[in-house]
């Protein structure tokens, strides 16, 4: 096991170091990122400092290194836009994102395993074919479809706070992630019902299924404590990865509700290429993306021996 | 509440396999019309197996036609429009539809409609180019790196794995932000996206077809490497590779719409769903005016789930083990 999780944080620190290489590359090498575009002008001025804060004026690998370095103590520069500290907005906005994903999380699990464990457990009856015909739509309809349909159904009615926010109405953080977390849920919960029924399915046709049935358990504790436990493997491969995309920021979900996170933040950013704060929200969502599914692996292969074989 | 005995289900799965090939074949009347005329058809055997496993999903054949009737409206898009979906009306915006406009009118008075079909083409065209070449890089890296092993497999998968660790659309967005606006942008940077799967899933089934024993065969009497991988393992290894990259046009589509919705991909000179679902965004609460965005909903939850059900079924009816 110890070798096998060597291995796996070897390999995700390449990957990493190659991404956050590639991400260098392109945003600053193949594209100048202090250089006026469109109708945007950057004085001069501005463009010497910045050039002169991330080494810009130095040979290419001094560069990277200074990029690296930069990264590492949190010094991302000064916002184009605002000439705000790019790192306060972000630290303004992780926690936000983190909360949403968190949340999302938590709604799909719930969701989606109950509608999992209920389609397996009556195979074939209408609450089957009807928990796919849902599942189905929920993964084929795109999630800014969903996010649309929510906003202009259900926001500014009853709890939900309006879309667009005015600056006189304050509402609480919970009002305002609940139409968000239950948009970015919906498509998770759709695929974790998939998979729960898939891989429950498989499960109760095992032998030692049978063999719990044979020695008179109640149905209740077959599914709940034999069946479930080992079905349960591939819903957490998948919720671990989809966390480690949730918390790079929910680009869509955040700019339809207009929700304060990294995902709006960088939406925002890329329609007026401000660069600087691109560059750490981008390596940002790559290293939590790579250290989950990393995580994921190991915990995986700590719950199902098999996988260390390989 | 009484739960039903679960064992009932068990000897469901003990029918021998001839008794079900029979329950599946024979309500079928096409299926035993079709050996009075095998001579005819006899070269392509296979491919009429596939289409008699695909009729019998409906689910797929509804989405046949759908994906069908698509083309036909992106490959007849300027006849069918009655509008240009660029002309701008400004005394006549935000209209609801009307026997003039079927889909009403969007903000600067273009007609919905032109705009929607028009959207169609841009989407066949991402989706099947993004297909085609995600599908050829994927199948000559995939095989390359499963039949040769070695320092080459190890450098293509490495490759993979770096590609894989962007998050989908926050990669397309990268992409898109190093080679500028343009269709071919776009669909250039959804290619690179979705090669490395194609060329995992197509490494996968070279590695387990290298060492059989047909290879082998050809092997010994002296084809060539590149006959080999070509006219031996190709036709065997390819039907994983082929429905993901089948099932993969409608990711694309959603991609390209999602992209346009944030306002970067394709430019603003192109009627596309995600862009009109943008514009829409400012009077989405005002009454009578939802048209604006439903309509290119719609359209977008019609195409996905016509190539999600196509795929669907090409799964099932090409490879059955794959299920």
């Amino acid at each position: 096991m110890a070798k096998f999780i060597t291995r796996r944080l070897a390999h995700a620190v390449l990957v990493i170091i190659a991404a956050t290489f590639l991400i260098y590359l392109g945003l600053f090498v193949l594209g100048d990122p202090f250089a006026s575009s469109g109708e945007k002008t950057v004085p001069p001025e501005i463009q010497e400092a910045l050039r002169e804060k991330f080494g810009m004026n130095q040979p290419f690998f001094m560069q990277y290194l200074t990029y690296l370095q930069n990264m590492f103590t949190f010094d991302f520069g000064i916002d184009f836009e605002q000439r705000r500290d790019v790192g306060e907005m972000l630290a303004a906005a992780v926690p936000a994102t983190a909360r949403l994903a968190v949340i999302a999380i938590l709604i799909e699990i719930v969701i989606g395993l109950t509608a999992g464990i209920v389609a397996a457990v009556s195979q074939y009856t209408f609450r089957d074919v009807f928990i796919t015909i849902i599942t189905t739509l929920g993964i084929g309809i795109p999630v800014f479809v969903i996010g649309i349909g929510l906003r202009a159904g259900l926001s500014g009615e009853w709890v939900f706070p309006a879309v667009p926010r005015s600056f006189t109405v304050e509402t609480p953080w919970w009002q305002e992630i609940i139409l968000p977390a239950f948009t970015l849920a919906i498509l998770d919960a759709a695929f974790i019902a998939r998979l729960m029924r898939g891989s429950m399915l498989e499960v109760l046709r095992a032998d030692y299924v049978r063999t719990a049935r044979a020695k008179g358990l109640s149905e209740r504790k077959v599914i709940g404590k034999h069946a479930f436990r080992n079905s349960v493997i591939p819903v957490v491969t998948y919720t671990g990865v989809s966390l480690g995309v949730l918390l790079g920021g929910a680009l869509i979900t955040e700019t339809i509700f207009e929700y304060q996170g990294l995902g709006f933040l960088l939406v925002r950013a890329i329609q007026q290429h401000n660069n600087p704060v691109i560059v750490p929200i981008v390596v940002f969502a790559v290293l939590t993306f790579v250290v989950l599914s990393t995580l994921v692996d190991i915990l995986y292969a700590y719950l199902d021996p098999r996988i260390r074989l390989h | 509440m009484t739960t039903p005995p679960q064992s009932g289900h068990e000897p469901d799965t003990h029918v021998p396999a001839e008794v079900l090939m029979t329950a599946f074949e024979s309500p079928d009347p096409d299926a035993d019309a079709v050996p009075s005329g095998q001579n005819k058809a006899k070269a392509s055997g296979q491919l009429r197996d596939i289409w008699r496993r695909y009729k019998r999903n409906k689910l797929a054949v509804v989405g046949l036609v759908v994906v069908v009737f698509l083309m036909f409206l992106a490959i007849l898009q300027p006849w069918i429009t009655p509008y240009d979906p660029m002309e701008q009306n400004l005394l006549n915006t935000e209209n609801p539809p009307s026997a003039d406009h079927w889909f009403g009118t969007d903000s600067l008075g273009r007609d919905m409609f032109s705009a929607i079909i028009y959207g169609v083409r841009l989407a066949m065209i991402v989706g099947w180019s993004v297909m085609f070449l995600s599908l050829v890089v994927g199948l000559a890296l995939g095989a390359i790196a499963g039949y040769r092993g070695g320092a080459i497999d190890s450098l293509i998968m490495r490759v993979t794995d770096i590609v894989l660790a962007f998050p989908a659309l926050i990669g397309a967005i990268l992409v898109v932000q190093i080679f500028g606006n343009g269709v071919w942008q776009v669909i250039i940077a959804l290619a690179i996206l979705s090669w490395p799967t194609a060329a995992r899933l197509m490494r996968g089934s070279t590695l387990s077809l290298r060492e059989s024993e047909y290879v082998e065969a050809a092997r010994s009497i002296g084809a060539s490497d590149t006959r080999i991988v070509t006219k031996h393992i190709l036709p065997n290894a390819i039907a994983p590779t082929l429905i993901y990259s089948f099932s993969h046009i409608g990711v694309a589509v959603v991609a390209m719409a999602s992209l346009a919705f944030l306002g970067i991909g394709i430019p603003a000179d192109k009627p596309e769903w995600g862009r009109m679902i943008a514009d829409a965004v400012p009077s989405l609460n005002v009454e009578g005016q939802a048209h604006m965005w439903v309509f290119p909903s719609l359209a977008i939850v019609v195409t996905t789930l016509a190539f999600a059900f196509v795929a669907d079924g090409l799964r099932d009816s090409i490879d059955p083990k794959l299920r």
